[in-house]
């Protein structure tokens, strides 16, 4: 066990687990929704499981507050505005939080988005995925592309930041379209893209059923053209699949790759937290009925103590996904482990040509950015 | 208490494979109350997990029957089964050594087959008398006649005794047992005189170290009795003889003319070898029994702990597997690409993989096998004659004045109809007919094929295009010079020692163009380029490349749920490890078997 000299910065992750309809590519705890949205009685639950977090918080300010979904745009701007007054009536924030919530283009109204930005949000998050209508019906999505163009302006008249989240390499996609949708989202005015890599993932429908993806040198052309495209516009690319304008990167992910603490509330959330006892992780119920009716003792599903290998590897896991890596010493800062405990997987990585080391900066090299998966796996325990 | 002579039977059942002879087996010892119904697990005598997935035998089991016969007398009936698979005729012939005569099982619909066919004429010539029973008469493509014609005219043996059984239902197999008594001849031997008894099989049970399978030739074999081993002058302590019921039931002791085991607190895993002869070290015998012919083994691969840590407990494996599979032959080899491992000999491909499963299952280890070869023949420049068994020893072409490969003769057995794809099977092996002669409905025939041809993939192809009716038998016959080249395999420019082995040069270029062809299906795109190259000497004769992945990274990690992702990559990992690290290049174990595979691949059409 390990323990750390001072507590990592906090942060707060706020589950709203509704959908009007499940994509065919998600693998998130969202959930259909039928009938009427409980909005009243899951806010009370969050803040009911809040109260019981409070301990763990250790008088710490939230540094940011990331509600994620799940759709939670389909919370009323008065939910939202019950939510956040109610955490900030039990926990401090730093002066400058970043609140993010996340919107789906379907059907948004302007007044909803000025709600919403009265309540505290500051930063929206629009799950547009492609402004190709061909794409947008491949992808399940219920929103049309001109749906999608003026979610963004409405956005833009509300708030400062706003990131869009957008796929690549799905299905029939061809470089000129994957350019075109960037394309359209540098237009729209987002000073953030989380750009993925559309990828299979269990438990899904295209699962289940695959759709034919671009193969892997059809994706590399595409994800050549359209990397090129995000960065001339002036975005740097600071994670594997985050994209920011200067000073616009996501401070709430970022204190998830540079292994920060964080709440979690909500159906299906997880929580990390630096506890005497070392690291602890915790996961809620994911089912939105059996969240409700244990929100109030904590509704906790899973809760464990990271041992300190695995505490090692999760650093990396997170850490290394930063394309500009880490500072050495918040490796003991985080995980209360000296960097030897990366040994000899440090070692190995820096003599394949994955990782490099230079001036108390460790940093995954170019390859090892494109093999993170190998990068990361030397650490496994 | 032990039988008289006159009132036991040591019997075994020659049977092609799916005839009915573990079925027989199952009726015989229900018949004889062996077993209640509660414990008659389908096929008891199939004991090994994989024989009863494979549905064959592949070691010798024992079974002691009591048989009360219709005229009032109580018979031991011993039965000792046999495999039924051409790979396995040497576990045959230990089998029949401990036998006064033998059943031979042919199912109704299939008639005689290639290796009943062989197995038969051993115990003719091993003195046993032969009784034909056709099984499965129930069947309505049942045709005893044309069966009975085969049995007279391939085998040539008498079949108006014939039994008709059907082992399924049990219909005629009492009959049988009474057939049985009369026409199988009751042992002999003496039971005052100096103890002879030969070991059939041995096997290592961890609580009570070596338990041995023997046949009482002469004497008396009690329990407690101090035991000396004929070829190592080691002396043990009796602690258990019995017989199988199939459970073991242990006795006071094991007469002249019976079968059954012995437990000495052998713990050594080569202290009761078999084919060894045991005797009493007060009272010795003046000279061992015959004993079982040396076998040679005759297809030859390298296995390797895919974990070099494992080296070890593979070579505690084989041992304990070879105390009774004293066709498994093995030493150390090391390669420059798979690290330590055993050159180890085989009977044929279908021993190879038995081996193989078995010490994978059985020990837990997890193993690279490289492809299977025949040992080759050269005489070098200086006059010298040499076996060649492994590709990767044969010496540079200016020290080889000839190469020479093995030949089998091959019995073939298949119904007319199918007599022309056989043929054209044979002929694209290289092979040169020695006869042909049509019985019945069924055609003998003979060829002559480098045994190269056949180890790969004949039998399976001769099965598929005969669709199963075809039965194949072969035997060694003799090395004869060809033009064979060493094909090279070099991955990245370096020569993979576990991949080159020795063809004919007319064969070479399509082998080294299939084998990288495979090569490059089956080893996975990874960071860099992999350049494949198939050469002869200095010769480049075929190339391919693997192209490089263009990146392995997981698009979305969230802090979230960190388990989901870690298990992928987990995953990722555990892959990575099953293959072998050669320089920077990952090749998975299927690699090695490419050589194998590339024929069935491009010729299964």
């Amino acid at each position: 066990m390990s323990t750390v000299s001072q507590l990592p910065p906090l942060a707060l992750y706020v589950h709203l687990p509704w959908c009007l309809r499940k994509c065919p590519y998600c693998d998130f705890n969202s959930h259909e929704l039928r009938g009427e949205l409980p909005e009243e009685a899951y806010v009370t639950a969050l803040l009911a499981d809040l109260d019981g977090s409070l301990p763990a918080a250790c008088s710490r300010p939230l540094a940011a507050i990331f509600i994620g979904g799940g759709t939670p745009s389909l919370f009323s701007a008065a939910a939202v505005t019950r939510l956040l007054d109610g955490v900030r009536a039990r926990l401090a924030l730093v002066h400058d939080v970043e609140i993010t919530l996340e919107a789906n283009p379907g059907a948004v109204e302007a007044e909803r988005f000025r709600g919403y930005r009265a309540a505290g949000v500051n930063r929206l998050s629009i799950g547009v995925q492609s402004f190709a209508p061909r794409q947008l019906q491949a992808l399940g999505r219920i929103h049309s592309s001109d749906e999608a163009r003026r979610a963004v302006t409405l956005a833009r008249q509300s708030f400062d930041r706003v990131n869009l989240d957008l796929m690549y390499c799905l299905p029939g996609q061809s470089p000129d379209s994957a350019v075109a949708d960037v394309d359209a989202a540098l237009a729209s005015g987002a000073t953030h893209l989380s750009f993925y890599h559309l990828t299979i993932e269990p438990n899904t429908v295209f699962h289940a059923r695959p759709p034919v993806l671009p193969d892997g040198d059809a994706a590399h052309a595409i994800e050549e053209a359209v990397h090129a495209r995000v960065a001339a516009a002036g975005f740097r690319r600071y994670e594997v699949s985050a994209w920011a304008r200067a000073g616009e990167e996501c401070r709430h992910n970022l204190n998830y790759w540079r292994f920060g603490d964080y709440l979690g509330i909500g159906a299906g959330a997880h929580a990390k937290l630096t506890t005497a006892a070392g690291i602890v992780r915790e996961s809620r119920t994911r089912a939105p009925a059996d969240y409700l009716r244990r929100a109030a003792e904590g509704a906790i599903a899973e809760r464990r103590v990271v041992s300190t290998a695995d505490t090692a590897f999760e650093f990396m896991m997170n850490a290394l996904r930063l394309t500009g890596g880490f500072p050495e010493k918040l490796f003991s800062e985080r995980t209360g482990l000296p960097l030897s405990a990366g040994e000899p997987a440090l070692s190995t990585a820096i003599e394949k040509g994955l990782l490099e080391r230079r001036h108390g900066e460790i940093r995954p090299t170019a390859l090892g950015a494109r093999f993170l998966n190998d990068l990361v796996a030397l650490f496994l325990p | 208490m032990s039988a008289d002579l006159r009132h036991i039977r040591n019997f075994a059942i020659i049977a092609h494979i799916d005839h009915g002879k573990s079925t027989l087996a199952d009726r015989f010892i229900e018949l004889c109350g062996g077993l209640d119904a509660r414990e008659m697990s389908n096929q008891v005598l199939d004991s090994m997990d994989l024989e009863k997935e494979r549905g064959i035998t592949i070691k010798a089991q024992t079974v002691s029957l009591p048989f009360q016969a219709d005229d009032g007398q109580r018979y031991q009936l011993n039965l000792i089964d046999t495999p039924g698979h051409v790979d396995f005729s040497y576990e045959v012939s230990r089998s029949l050594a401990a036998c006064e005569g033998a059943l031979l099982l042919v199912d109704a619909a299939q008639g005689v087959e290639a290796q009943s066919v062989a197995n038969s004429y051993s115990a003719i010539e091993a003195g046993l008398e032969v009784v034909p029973v056709i099984n499965k008469i129930d069947l309505p493509s049942a045709d005893p006649p044309k069966v009975r014609r085969e049995i007279e005219e391939i085998i040539g043996i008498d079949t108006q005794d014939c039994a008709l059984v059907s082992a399924k239902t049990g219909l005629g197999v009492r009959d049988l047992m009474h057939l049985l008594v009369r026409r199988i001849p009751a042992p002999s031997g003496n039971r005052s005189a100096p103890l002879q008894a030969l070991i059939i099989d041995s096997w290592f049970d961890n609580y009570v170290g070596v338990v041995s399978l023997v046949r009482v030739v002469n004497g008396t074999l009690n329990s407690g009795a101090k035991i000396r081993m004929w070829s190592t002058g080691r002396t043990y302590a009796v602690g258990e003889v019995g017989t199988f019921t199939p459970k073991a039931k242990p006795r006071e002791s094991l007469c002249a003319g019976e079968v059954g085991y012995v437990i000495a607190g052998i713990k050594e895993v080569h202290g009761a070898p078999v084919g060894d002869t045991i005797t009493l070290d007060a009272q010795p015998c003046a000279a061992p029994l015959p004993g079982f012919l040396q076998i040679k083994p005759r297809v030859f691969a390298g296995l390797f702990p895919a974990q070099s840590d494992d080296f070890e407990a593979l070579r505690v494996a084989l041992d304990k597997l070879s105390l009774n599979d004293a066709a498994l032959r093995f030493e150390v080899e090391s390669s420059a690409a798979l690290g330590f491992g055993f050159r180890c000999g085989f009977l044929g491909l279908l021993h190879m993989e038995i081996v193989q499963e078995r010490l994978e299952r059985e020990y837990g280890l997890n193993l690279i096998s490289t492809a299977p070869t025949v040992v080759f023949e050269i005489v070098t420049t200086d006059g010298e004659t040499r076996l060649i068994e492994n590709p990767a020893s044969l010496p540079p072409p200016n020290e080889i004045a000839e190469v020479r490969e093995p030949y089998i003769t091959a019995s073939i057995l298949v119904p007319q109809e199918y007599i022309g794809p056989v043929m054209q099977l044979c002929v694209g092996k290289r092979g040169v007919q020695k006869r042909i002669e049509y019985l019945a409905n069924q055609v003998s025939m003979e060829y002559d094929i480098p045994m190269a041809e056949v180890v790969f993939d004949f039998f399976d192809r001769l099965k598929s295009l005969s669709r199963g009716y075809a039965s194949f038998d072969y035997q060694f016959s003799r090395f004869v010079p060809g033009d064979l080249v060493k094909l090279d395999i070099l991955i990245n420019k370096e020569r993979v020692d576990a991949l080159s082995l020795i063809v004919h040069r007319d064969s070479s270029q399509r082998r080294g163009r299939e084998i990288v062809e495979r090569l490059q299906d089956v080893i996975p795109r990874q960071m860099f380029e992999v350049a494949l190259q198939a050469a002869i000497g200095s010769h480049i004769i075929a190339r391919a490349t693997v192209k490089a992945v263009r990146k392995n990274v997981l698009a979305k990690c969230y802090g979230g749920d960190v388990t989901r992702k870690r298990k992928l990559l987990e995953k990722q990992k555990a892959g990575k490890k099953r293959m072998k690290q050669f320089g920077s290049v990952e090749i998975p174990q299927e690699a090695f078997l490419a050589v194998l595979n590339s024929s069935r691949g491009t010729k299964e059409s």
